[in-house]
């Protein structure tokens, strides 16, 4: 069953390999797709799909669709040195989630205004990299809640 | 031998890791000498890619980190 994975954030797509961090850009924890939210004050981030958040760090998290299927979000690159500051959490690990739905709330600025990266990776983890049917060029603009790709 | 033990003895040993925390899908790992740390090792105990930028370590493990880290902690 194929499984669509929305855009977290709001921002232009960019591609895993122009990501500023070895582990995205060489998709060592599968393929997928970033989203660059820009200098936006404040992002909500939405759950990519259904399914529970197996994962919840404050700067990034995983949904379990059904069947297994792990997608991560990564807000920020080098983010996890911000120890959560910043970021508000409107979930828990464990909890039950639908495509869409507000997980997170972060200020990409503020981010960015503490020399970081605010690139918000998408991956679909441990997926073979012709298992993606991406749905946005790099540089498009994609709005939270859309596709971004399609996993088969 | 535990996946923690094996990861801590290809970062050099408990002396070698000066810190360690976990970032969602990998080790992020602070030692005292590079040269002590066993790439090839690390992958055969299922790390997925490795990063060495000076002293700070990145052992990609996949979305058990926080369990392997816990385990390590435990260890040292």
């Amino acid at each position: 069953m194929s499984l669509r994975v929305l855009a977290p954030v709001t921002g232009s797509a960019v591609a895993l390999t122009d990501v500023p961090d070895p582990v995205f850009a060489e998709a060592m924890v599968g393929p997928g797709i970033a989203v660059d939210p820009g200098r936006a004050a404040q992002a909500q981030v939405r759950a990519p799909v259904t399914g529970t958040v197996a994962k919840l760090h404050p700067h990034a998290l995983i949904v379990l669709a059904d069947g297994g299927r792990g997608v991560l979000v990564h807000l920020g690159i080098d983010t996890v040195e911000l120890d959560g500051a910043g970021f508000t959490l409107h979930v828990s690990e464990q909890d039950a989630v639908t495509a869409g739905d507000v997980l997170v709330t972060f200020s990409p600025s503020s981010v960015a205004d503490g020399g970081r990266s605010p690139l918000t990776p998408v991956v679909a983890l441990d997926a073979a990299a012709d298992a993606l049917t991406v749905a946005v060029r790099p540089g498009d603009q994609v709005t939270a809640g859309e596709e971004l790709f399609t996993w088969t | 031998m535990s996946q923690a033990e094996q990861i801590l003895q290809a970062l050099g040993g408990e002396t070698n890791v000066r810190d360690l925390e976990a970032c969602i899908t990998r080790l992020r790992v602070e030692v005292d000498d590079p040269g002590k740390v066993d790439e090839p090792g690390l992958r055969a105990a299922g790390a997925f890619g490795v990063v060495v930028q000076g002293e700070a370590v990145q052992v990609v493990v996949g979305p058990q980190a926080d369990t392997i880290a816990e385990d390590i902690e435990d260890l040292r």
